[in-house]
């Protein structure tokens, strides 16, 4: 209830639909192709996700995405979480979903795979694009470098996995278990406090026996006196 | 500096009384004849007409769009609604609002102020907005349009510069369609001390010097900061709605009660 109050205060969740209309509608500037939009003029969809408190309206107007929280004009309303939202690309598991109350759809199902379909149209040329902000030759360079880190990249998290792969096949098996270090501690201190007691009987018996030696010495020349 | 806890104390006493009497009312701290008021605003709005936009995302750091996206989120607009965006100045709701109520809705962009109207009017165009939005200079205490016309009216930043604010609420109760709702997005009390205090400092000393620099003004945004202070508080506003006829009107505080947004319906 706070934590609502605070993002309310804070407007956080129109500093997101700000922030996602603004991304959006750049990413349909800079598409290779001229997306159309015509079918989904004036189509509303909103996602209602469990991890967040605001709802979020795409609605297309004019060929650009607006987002709001407007839910009252929605066309199709899908409830469901960030989790989930991942799964819905293959269509075949959307029944399922529906069954394991992980998803709930109310409206129209097909604004919302148009609206899916328009995400996957998108597709930006990053190359031109950035050339034309900072020239050829330091795009040219700017990706040489990146290619050559996402290489290095891939072939440490390969071998990472080669490594982890190898230790979960092989040394594992090898690695001692938590109960048979807890057992062998506990011999350990068995083995320990047997010695203290063999050392603590050890000392007894030398007191014992310096003692008994004294008396003996002590008690010879007595005898010569009787 | 040293004006700012005087300016404080009067706007806590005076928050609740935003007419004087019958004949004199507030402009800013001054107390003026009713019939002074609107010429006097006319001129603070002429002035900074053109600047009115960069002078609102620098004194508000541009929060002012998101405090707008709150009223547009709160609205329920709908496709085919007609919508009625009062003292609308430069158009920021407007715009949004022609989006959202499509080709068979319709946004009445208003304001008192040509200036103000003008600007607006060539923002929206530039924009390529001109297929459903109408603009009317209009008073909001005698609004030309007929009863029951509109499906949401909003006033943003606007009400604190009517002379009586009680006659505008009746004014826009009437051209509202019975389901109809008013949302008035304005200037308010900040709901920590703390904040009300750094908020009394900005206001004063650093909003005219702004006003000033940017928009050769600074009178004008004096006049800005010592109208928020003499404009009701948030349950006081909230009080006027339901006694021009409001029903369930309730609000919603923003950035720490610095901005808040009220809400009432007609039935």
């Amino acid at each position: 209830m706070a934590c609502k109050k605070l993002a309310t205060n804070l407007l956080l969740p129109q500093v997101l639909h700000a922030a996602l209309e603004t991304i959006i509608n750049r990413a349909f500037a800079l598409n290779i192709r001229q997306l159309s939009l015509v079918h989904l003029e004036q189509k509303t969809l909103t996602l209602e996700l469990s991890e967040l408190d605001s709802p979020m309206s795409f609605t297309v107007v004019e060929n650009k995405m607006l987002v709001n929280a407007v839910i009252d004009r929605s066309d199709c309303i899908i409830r469901t979480s960030l989790q989930t939202l991942k799964k819905l690309k293959a269509e075949q598991q959307l029944t399922t979903l529906i069954k394991q109350g992980e998803l709930d759809v109310v409206g129209d199902i097909k604004i919302a795979q148009q609206f899916s379909a328009l995400a996957e149209q998108l597709e930006i040329d990053w190359q031109s694009e950035l050339a034309k902000q900072i020239g050829d030759v330091p795009t040219h360079k700017l990706l040489h470098f990146g290619n050559k880190i996402t290489k290095k990249v891939n072939h440490t998290l390969k071998q990472l996995e080669n490594d982890v792969g190898e230790y979960v096949v092989h040394e594992k098996r090898l690695v001692v278990t938590d109960s048979q270090v807890s057992s062998f501690n506990q011999s350990v201190n068995q083995v320990s406090s047997q010695v203290e007691k063999l050392s603590t009987r050890l000392n007894q018996l030398a007191t014992k026996f310096s003692v008994s030696s004294d008396t003996r010495t002590d008690s010879a020349p007595n005898s010569n006196f009787k | 500096m040293s004006s700012s806890p005087k300016h404080s104390q009067h706007s806590t006493s005076q928050n609740t009384a935003t007419e004087t009497n019958e004949s004199t009312t507030h402009f800013g701290y001054k107390t003026i004849e009713k019939d002074d008021k609107i010429s006097m605003v006319a001129g603070v709005f002429h002035s900074v007409a053109k600047q009115y936009d960069v002078m609102n995302d620098l004194m508000s750091f541009g929060i002012h769009r998101l405090w707008k996206r709150f009223t547009i989120d709160a609205s329920g607009v709908r496709p085919g609604n007609k919508v009625l965006d009062l003292a609308g100045g430069t158009g920021d709701l407007t715009a949004k609002f022609s989006q959202l109520v499509g080709r068979n809705g319709k946004v009445v962009l208003a304001d008192i102020n040509s200036s103000m109207l003008n600007v607006g009017r060539d923002k929206l165009r530039d924009k390529g907005l001109v297929q459903n939005i109408d603009y009317v200079q209009a008073n909001a205490e005698y609004l030309p349009f007929e009863e029951n016309t509109f499906d949401i009216v909003t006033i943003a930043f606007g009400l604190r510069n009517v002379t009586d604010k009680d006659k505008a609420l009746r004014s826009i109760y009437s051209v509202l369609k019975p389901g109809g709702r008013l949302l008035v997005l304005e200037f308010s009390k900040p709901e920590h001390e703390l904040l009300n205090k750094a908020y009394d400092f900005y206001s004063f000393n650093i909003l005219p010097k702004m006003g000033e620099l940017v928009a050769k003004d600074g009178e004008s945004y004096q006049y800005l900061a010592e109208s928020i202070r003499m404009h009701p508080d948030q349950e006081t506003l909230k009080n006027m709605m339901d006694n021009a006829g409001f029903e369930q009107s309730s609000y919603k505080n923003l950035t720490g009660g610095v901005v808040a947004l009220h809400k009432g319906y007609k039935f």
